[in-house]
């Protein structure tokens, strides 16, 4: 029987790219490809992939929360992160959220298919930082890289950091309501919970804080003459 | 005639991508890759292509800088931009520096083969979107 792989990256080209990477595997077939969490998450219900590979950076709802909902619908999901950054802040992420390989996308070529590998044995697959990370964290002797900084998001919910995402992406708490099928009312009430545990008093605080702890990627221009300018990664 | 094209990015992924895109397109021809500008100003100076697909964040030489050397010792190529940059100011920025057409990679399924075949016969293309695309020669 065929692997099943679903694949999720918010940039067409990029999952073509993909497709054609793992496709010519033996043995391997890509059973779907969503342009987002939420239908990462969706798909994978109805299909049920042997392994999910999801960008880090898609709009809707991230590769890291799509990770945890994933978890959360299959404990045996196996997710393979695909990122532009191995920063500490996202391999905490991804590790807390249970993903089980991580990819840089510049790697994507040469490492995606060994990690895919891996996960069909049973294994992990990190980058070297990674290991050194989780290796760092068995030790219990700390981290130099990650140990002085708190876990970033330590108070939110699932839920909330669903909101977050889309709040700072610009969505009114009537969209957030709608995307999430909730009443406005209760979304309002999520936006509230949020800023008051965050301590963050604006949208353009939120907005901040969302770009600092990676639930959203922005890319900035080389010379954009506004913080934010540009377009969620 | 086919139109000869290099295809220009940091990510294998996302060239492969492009490949896969363009590959059933009768009558384009991948010439070749490049994973930066210097490699692009190199392989264009030597292949001589139709087109240049360009990414603009690139290590070593990025996309503009390969933009204003290509068009300077290969006129006859025309260079297309394919970037995640959805700026109007990087847009103004890559047409300066003399390319002929700006694709952002998240509609880069939807406006490559348009902005391809516009680019190639020497025309502008902005965007379906911006619904700018139109003879500039």
């Amino acid at each position: 029987m065929k692997l099943k792989i679903l694949i999720a990256d918010d940039h067409e080209v990029v999952r073509r790219g993909l497709c054609a990477l793992l496709q010519s595997h033996e043995g391997w077939e890509i059973c779907g490809d969503a342009k987002d969490g939420r239908e990462a998450v969706e798909m994978a219900k109805q299909l049920k992939p042997d392994v999910v590979i999801l960008d880090v950076g898609m709009p809707n709802l991230n590769g890291l929360a799509a990770t945890r909902q994933l978890l959360q619908q299959n404990p045996q999901q196996k997710v393979i992160v695909l990122t532009i950054t191995d920063s500490d802040q996202v391999i905490r992420e991804a590790l807390d959220a249970g993903a089980r390989g991580f990819v840089l996308k510049s790697d994507a070529a040469r490492d995606l298919v060994s990690a895919v590998e891996a996960l069909q044995r049973n294994r992990m697959f990190f980058t070297p930082r990674v290991n050194d990370m989780v290796l760092a964290g068995f030790l219990d002797k700390g981290y130099n890289g990650s140990r002085n900084e708190a876990p970033k998001l330590p108070t939110l919910t699932p839920r909330e950091r669903e909101v977050i995402q889309l709040l700072a992406e610009g969505k009114s708490s009537k969209e957030v309501a709608s995307l999430l099928n909730l009443s406005t009312k209760t979304a309002e009430t999520h936006r509230s919970n949020i800023m008051r545990k965050l301590d963050i008093h604006s949208i353009r605080d939120l907005v901040v804080y969302a770009v600092k702890n990676d639930i959203i990627q922005v890319q900035v221009s080389s010379n954009a003459t506004t913080p934010f300018e540009g377009s969620v990664a | 005639m086919t139109v000869r094209i290099l295809v220009v990015d940091d990510h294998p992924v996302v060239r492969q991508g492009l490949r896969t895109l363009l590959g059933s397109h009768p009558g384009w021809e991948i010439v070749d890759e490049a994973e930066d500008g210097i490699e692009a100003v190199e392989k264009a100076d030597r292949l001589q292509p139709d087109v240049v697909l360009l990414d603009v964040s690139m290590p070593r030489m990025d996309g503009l800088e390969a933009c204003r050397r290509i068009r300077q010792t290969v006129p006859k190529s025309e260079i297309l931009f394919v970037t995640q940059h959805d700026s109007p100011q990087m847009m103004r920025e890559a047409l300066g520096a003399g390319a002929r057409g700006y694709v952002v990679k998240s509609n880069a399924a939807r406006d490559l083969l348009a902005a391809l075949d516009a680019v190639s016969q020497h025309k502008f293309f902005g965007g379906q979107d911006r619904g700018d695309h139109s003879d500039t020669k």
